[in-house]
């Protein structure tokens, strides 16, 4: 398989599972291309505009990469954060509402300041690795260390917190869920691997402009979790890896993207309410399993 | 009062107008179902095409369709009309598909944001796939012989805006009429305080919730062909940047709210012309300001009713 076409599979899958992160307490954000977004934008500045970040040797060096991964962590967990501590006060519909905003205000902000380059975006990101297989072998480690966190997630009292809120929100709170504590935890999160993601993505692309977090890309992420289910990491993770090899398999049909975007929101929701991958059907898969029950493991 | 300030005035006015137009639709199913019909966007644009091949517009070298031409030439204003009534049927459509299975299923509402959301993708992208990217205009001179401006109290103003505001107005009466004075006017009200006992009193809310979908995507379709003709079609996108703008316009007036709906739309428009040309690229950002402002301090809108958390 081609490494470039992997390697945005990967991308798409962590994005994904920022999409899921929120979903998973029943909250419904469009936000994470918008953090996305602000993580590229600064990979990009700080790559470069500091020409310290760049050191002696020809490659970019990795820990530069990994410096700018920490500041986007930050920068995207505390705006999440702010926003999050109004916004989420609110009923699911707000959510949403305000998070289509927050990407939108972000998109004019970048579209209309200087620094980040205006409608053509910032050019020439200097390159860590030299070619598309070293970017895909980095962005496997760090799909593999976010799936791990999320799975470590799904069984503590947070992750379990999560699932409880989004069967039902009062119920969760009179069991002395903190709620509105958990929500606010799954949307920074949600942030903060949107935000890595970001900066891997602004290396990988060699540029980057505002049209790489907008509404389009709001729709393309959601489209992954509702393919893929939202009770379960590997849901967002299979939807993000298939429907971003999708543009590939379908190069034919090429101008349908789009619309077979579109069908799989409309239908997903509608055959599938759980998506391909939901907790029951990976019990019912782990017991045609032999041998030691790795899947089958209790529902959340 | 200054030509400047005239004219500054009319410029928000008969923008607000069309966001308000807009939002009326939007606000009609939020209100009967409380949830958002993201294909609104979708539908508007579907307005605004079929007002252009109507009218007897040409669709250009690009899309499948390309250079296809109606064999005949409507007027404008019938145009408008039967393109109203052409979205209203789609929307009618995307009622049957993407809201109803999930409502007889009664599956969580956000799942509607998501499939309407889906139905809205489809149908921009079927748009461009048939007549391609490329924006189209309506010419004034669809509307006979006007004057192109009008003189009002010494400010030049165009006349298709001073007709913008004038249909606005009139739709926008008819409407609250409607809703305030008529039996099924009543009847989509008590729906929207709540179907079940709605139900229980004789009225039938399926049929409500299609009256609520028909209606918008009516007034969606009109308000497309009016900015069409005010402004330009700048793609089969165009409708989506609306949609989006107009969750500013339903949240600061009200979700649900048609007084709300129009209120919002006329504040954001007017804000809108106020922004200094300096700043005009932020021009976009003025209505997201205004909804994360009201999140802030007052998440019902300006004539909204606070719901209490229900268990």
């Amino acid at each position: 398989m081609d490494a470039g076409l992997l390697q945005q599979m990967l991308l798409g899958a962590l994005l994904g599972l920022s999409v899921y992160l929120p979903l998973r307490c029943g909250q419904l954000s469009l936000a994470s291309p918008g953090f996305y977004a602000i993580g590229g934008t600064i990979a990009a500045l700080l790559s470069t505009r500091l020409p310290a970040l760049g050191g002696a040797s020809a490659t970019y060096p990795i820990s530069s990469v990994l410096l700018e991964m920490g500041l986007a962590a930050a920068l995207t967990g505390a705006i999440a954060a702010a926003i999050g501590s109004v916004v989420l006060r609110l009923r699911g519909i707000y959510l949403a509402i305000a998070t289509i905003a927050l990407v939108e205000i972000l998109r004019v902000i970048t579209l209309n300041l200087a620094i980040t380059g205006g409608a053509l975006g910032i050019f020439g990101i200097p390159q860590p690795f030299n070619g598309p297989e070293g970017y895909a072998f980095f962005t496997a480690a760090l799909l593999a260390l976010v799936c791990w966190l999320c799975d470590r997630l799904e069984r503590t009292r947070p992750g379990l917190a999560m699932a409880a809120i989004r069967d039902d929100e009062l119920a969760a709170a009179s069991q002395g869920i903190d709620t509105a504590q958990i929500k606010l935890l799954a949307f920074v999160l949600s942030a903060v691997v949107a935000g890595i993601t970001g900066v891997v993505a602004a290396h990988f692309l060699n540029s980057w402009n505002a049209k790489l977090g907008n509404f389009d890309a709001s729709i393309t992420t959601l489209a992954f979790v509702v393919l893929g289910g939202s009770r379960t990491w590997l849901g967002p993770v299979l939807g993000g890896l298939l429907l971003t090899a999708l543009p590939e398999v379908l190069r034919p049909v090429g101008d349908l993207r789009l619309i077979v975007f579109g069908l799989v929101i409309l239908l997903g929701p509608l055959l599938f309410p759980q998506g391909l991958i939901s907790p029951e059907r990976l019990q019912s898969l782990g017991r045609l399993w032999p041998g030691p029950k790795r899947l089958g493991r209790q529902a959340p | 009062m200054p030509t400047e300030l005239i004219q500054l005035l009319l410029n928000g006015l008969s923008v607000g107008s069309m966001y308000a137009l807009f939002a009326l639709g939007y606000t009609l199913v939020f209100s009967v179902l409380g949830v958002i019909n993201f294909s609104h966007g979708a539908v508007f644009t579907l307005g605004a095409y079929f007002t252009f091949l109507l009218i007897g517009g040409n669709v250009g070298s690009n899309g499948l369709l390309a250079g296809f031409q109606l064999p005949f030439a409507l007027p404008f204003w019938l145009a408008l009309v039967l393109a109203g009534l052409g979205s209203a049927l789609v929307a009618l459509v995307i009622e049957r598909v993407a809201f109803q299975p999930l409502r007889q299923r009664g599956a969580d509402p956000l799942l509607a944001l998501i499939t309407s959301l889906g139905a809205g993708v489809i149908l921009v992208n079927l748009i461009q796939l048939l007549m391609g990217a490329e924006s189209h205009a309506i010419p004034t001179s669809s509307l006979g012989n006007l004057p192109a401006a009008l003189n009002i109290g010494g400010a030049m103003v165009r006349t298709v805006q001073v007709l913008l505001l004038a249909i606005a107005a009139a739709l926008v009466v008819a409407l609250t009429a409607w809703i305030e004075g008529s039996r099924s006017g009543k009847a989509l009200q008590a729906v929207s305080e709540d179907p079940i006992t709605a139900q229980l009193l004789g009225i039938n809310s399926s049929r409500m919730i299609q009256v609520a979908f028909g209606l918008g995507g009516f007034l969606a379709g009109i308000a497309g062909g009016l900015v069409g003709l005010s402004v330009s079609i700048a793609g089969p996108y165009f409708g989506i940047g609306y949609g989006l703008k107009g969750l500013g316009v339903l949240v600061l007036g009200g979700l649900g709210s048609v007084p709300g709906a129009v209120l919002g739309g006329l504040i954001i428009g007017l804000a809108e012309a106020c922004v200094p040309a300096d700043f005009s690229g932020y021009k976009d950002a003025v209505s997201y300001g205004f909804l994360f402002l009201m999140l802030l301090i007052r998440p019902q809108g300006l004539l909204g009713r606070a719901l209490p958390n229900k268990v």
